[in-house]
């Protein structure tokens, strides 16, 4: 029985941290994240934990740990070797698929909102569960590890069967498709650049899969505005404009550390299969917060889908084994 | 529909800036393919170190840059030097050892220096810019010129006292200073993986209470952005920024170098992660340059880089007369 964990090393690098004092995730911390994951993991009894192989120093950290653990509990551990590294998004892609193809039962992914797409993307139906180590975190949760491990094998274990299918954005463009966990937003920014997007000048449309009024990112421009929670199948559809011009202005905290004004000039619901042309041809289209598909005239449709990730309700996994009492054991009296 | 919308970042990037950024990565990239030719043929005298496959860097942190600004750069340094505005056919005089060069012909390509256009120099010495970058930032904060200094350094010099003294002393100052580390992913032969403790060379930003990115290297827009964003911090009195810049040199870490260390990767970024290329594909397809105005840069940078060299060949050597010319002291 096999749990995988996916773990980027290069989330929580980008200009964020320049433009907008964003955090910063340590390697370091990440590599004691998947540790600490191994130790639930191991409580629980799983057998095997597959992990990703970086060149960022998380798999040399947790080999090092492997090799001087004196905690026996840990699961067997492999690293996903296989595959040559290329130091790309294409690293948590295949890492992802040699988990599915090995049989795991739950993936889990550190990383942001960008490592948990790619995840999502490469993991068919295995239940993912996404925890936060980057900069714009709707989708992936800021839980401590420890907790989320023995979600995720109280899961793979099949004690308990908690999880919820998320819906995603099917953006396509020039012959190219991505998967959004979050949003979609056309910018008018001709070039994918530093890639995040920071800078609320220039954007024309929005498309959010649930829109929170307390999330962080360009999904609570729609989060303030129309609340969308993700439980229910519709999202969200925003025409956006200058603030200036704009019918509604919405302060909404578009990255870590920035609120800006941002002009919304329609928002309405976005229907499970709804397929969209976005009016903009010439610019750039980003995909959870970074600017990834050039246009450079050419046409872009966004489509919800209903069948997004399995993800792991760690709340509800954990809720179900307090009330099952499958972590606790009750003693005889002694009197 | 989008005529009247703003365009965020690239604002500053008109047909002009754009054209000439493209000239600067284009005449770097001629200018080493050309001293890599030449070199072979024994006339060059020293050692010679390329930065082809890396213009970007130089390009689009120099475009921010002007006459207030400082940089200083490594033994990899001929782009540096022109994304500064050293004159080309001096720049090759001095390779070459001649009188014309920027330093007379006694410097060569190591250590070619213009101070009059703000560049410190390459540098012999690893790890040797970043520390003269936090007196020329600081002398820029104490008179107020709103000039900034930016240190090129390598993965290599990450690892140097002089480095790590450099970014704790700009961040204690609050300097108007920018660390670029040129991340090429080999310290001569030693890979940087092999090398660099906590691997991201940005990562250790924090450990001096400054912001560290990382971006792509073969990206001009990347860089530019990222650049334009920490100089413009800098000149507000926000303090220094580390930025790291990914990406693989075309050519051996010096000419001659055999490469045993590395297989196809430098195959692989010229085919597909090219900074010319790429800039050229996106620009033209954006409609904000014509294929012609590019195709006429290349012609003349073509024309000035053959000068350059016919020039230099042309140029005499220095005499025993000028040995105890521009020296510190006569005897």
């Amino acid at each position: 029985m096999t749990v995988g964990v996916v773990a980027n090393p290069a989330s929580g690098r980008d200009i964020r941290r320049l433009v907008a004092r964003a955090s910063v995730f340590p390697t370091a911390e990440k590599a004691n994240m998947v540790q600490r994951l191994l130790t639930a993991f191991g409580t629980l009894g799983v057998e095997r934990a597959m992990v990703s192989t970086d060149l960022g120093g998380i798999s040399a950290n947790v080999l090092r740990a492997v090799d001087r653990s004196r905690d026996n509990q840990w699961p067997k551990v492999e690293f996903c070797t296989d595959d040559p590294l290329t130091g790309t998004v294409a690293d948590t892609a295949n890492a992802v698929r040699r988990m599915v193809t090995a049989g795991a039962r739950v993936i889990v992914c550190l990383g942001g909102d960008g490592t948990a797409r790619v995840a999502a993307a490469a993991c068919g139906d295995v239940p993912l569960l996404a925890l936060s180590t980057g900069t714009n975190n709707t989708f992936p949760q800021l839980r401590e590890a420890t907790v989320a491990g023995l979600a995720a094998a109280l899961v793979a274990t099949g004690q308990v069967d908690a999880t919820t299918r998320a819906t995603a954005l099917e953006v396509t463009a020039r012959g190219r498709t991505e998967l959004a966990l979050v949003d979609v937003c056309a910018s008018t920014s001709r070039h994918v650049g530093a890639r995040a997007l920071w800078d609320p000048a220039g954007l024309t449309e929005l498309f959010c899969t649930f829109a929170e009024p307390d999330a962080i990112g360009l999904s609570s421009v729609a989060g303030l505005l129309a609340p969308s929670p993700r439980t229910t199948p519709d999202g969200v559809a925003v025409r956006l404009a200058p603030p200036e011009r704009a019918r509604m202005v919405v302060n909404a905290p578009i990255a870590p550390g920035l609120v800006r004004p941002v002009g919304v000039d329609e928002i309405r619901p976005l229907h499970p299969g709804e397929r969209v042309v976005l009016r903009l041809r010439d610019g750039v289209i980003a995909v959870d917060g970074e600017r990834e598909l050039e246009l450079a005239g050419h046409e872009a449709t966004v489509t919800l889908r209903a069948d997004g990730p399995r993800c792991v309700d760690v709340a509800a996994v954990l809720a179900e084994a307090a009330r099952r009492e499958l972590l606790s054991t009750r003693k005889e009296s002694q009197r | 529909m989008t005529d009247t919308l703003p365009r965020p970042v690239e604002g500053g990037l008109d047909e002009n800036r754009l054209r000439e950024a493209y000239r600067v990565m284009r005449t770097i990239r001629m200018f080493e393919e050309r001293v890599h030719d030449e070199f072979a043929t024994g006339e060059i005298p020293g050692f010679v170190h390329l930065y082809a496959g890396e213009e970007a860097s130089a390009a689009g942190v120099c475009a921010h840059l002007d006459q207030r600004d400082a940089i200083a750069s490594t033994h990899r340094g001929h782009g540096h030097c022109i994304a500064k505005g050293v004159d080309v056919k001096a720049m090759m005089a001095e390779i070459y050892g001649r009188t014309t060069g920027s330093c007379h012909g006694k410097g060569g390509s190591m250590h070619i220096a213009d101070l009059s256009k703000g560049m410190l120099g390459a540098n012999g010495i690893v790890g040797g810019g970043p520390p003269l970058i936090c007196g020329t930032a600081l002398a820029a904060k104490l008179q107020q010129t709103g000039g900034v200094g930016v240190a090129f350094f390598g993965d290599g010099a990450s690892n140097q006292g002089t480095t790590l003294e450099a970014l704790n002393l700009a961040a204690v100052w609050n300097l108007p200073a920018i660390f670029v580390a040129e991340n090429n992913g080999y310290a001569e032969a030693t890979s940087s993986t092999w090398s660099v403790a906590a691997d991201n060379i940005a990562d250790r930003a924090a450990g001096f209470g400054m912001p560290g990115v990382i971006v792509d290297g073969f990206d001009f827009f990347a860089v530019y952005e990222a650049a334009g964003e920490a100089i413009a911090r800098a000149r507000e009195g926000g303090g220094p920024t580390l930025i790291e810049v990914k990406f693989t040199r075309y050519f051996g870490h010096f000419e001659g170098d055999q490469q045993s260390y590395r297989a196809d990767e430098v195959a692989n970024a010229r085919a597909n992660l090219d900074c010319l290329s790429r800039f050229r594909a996106r620009v033209v397809e954006t409609g904000q340059l014509r294929q012609s105005t590019l195709d006429q840069v290349d012609a003349e940078v073509t024309t000035l880089v053959d000068d350059a060299v016919t020039e230099a060949k042309a140029a005499p050597k220095p005499t025993r007369a000028d040995l105890e010319t521009d020296v510190y002291v006569s005897y």
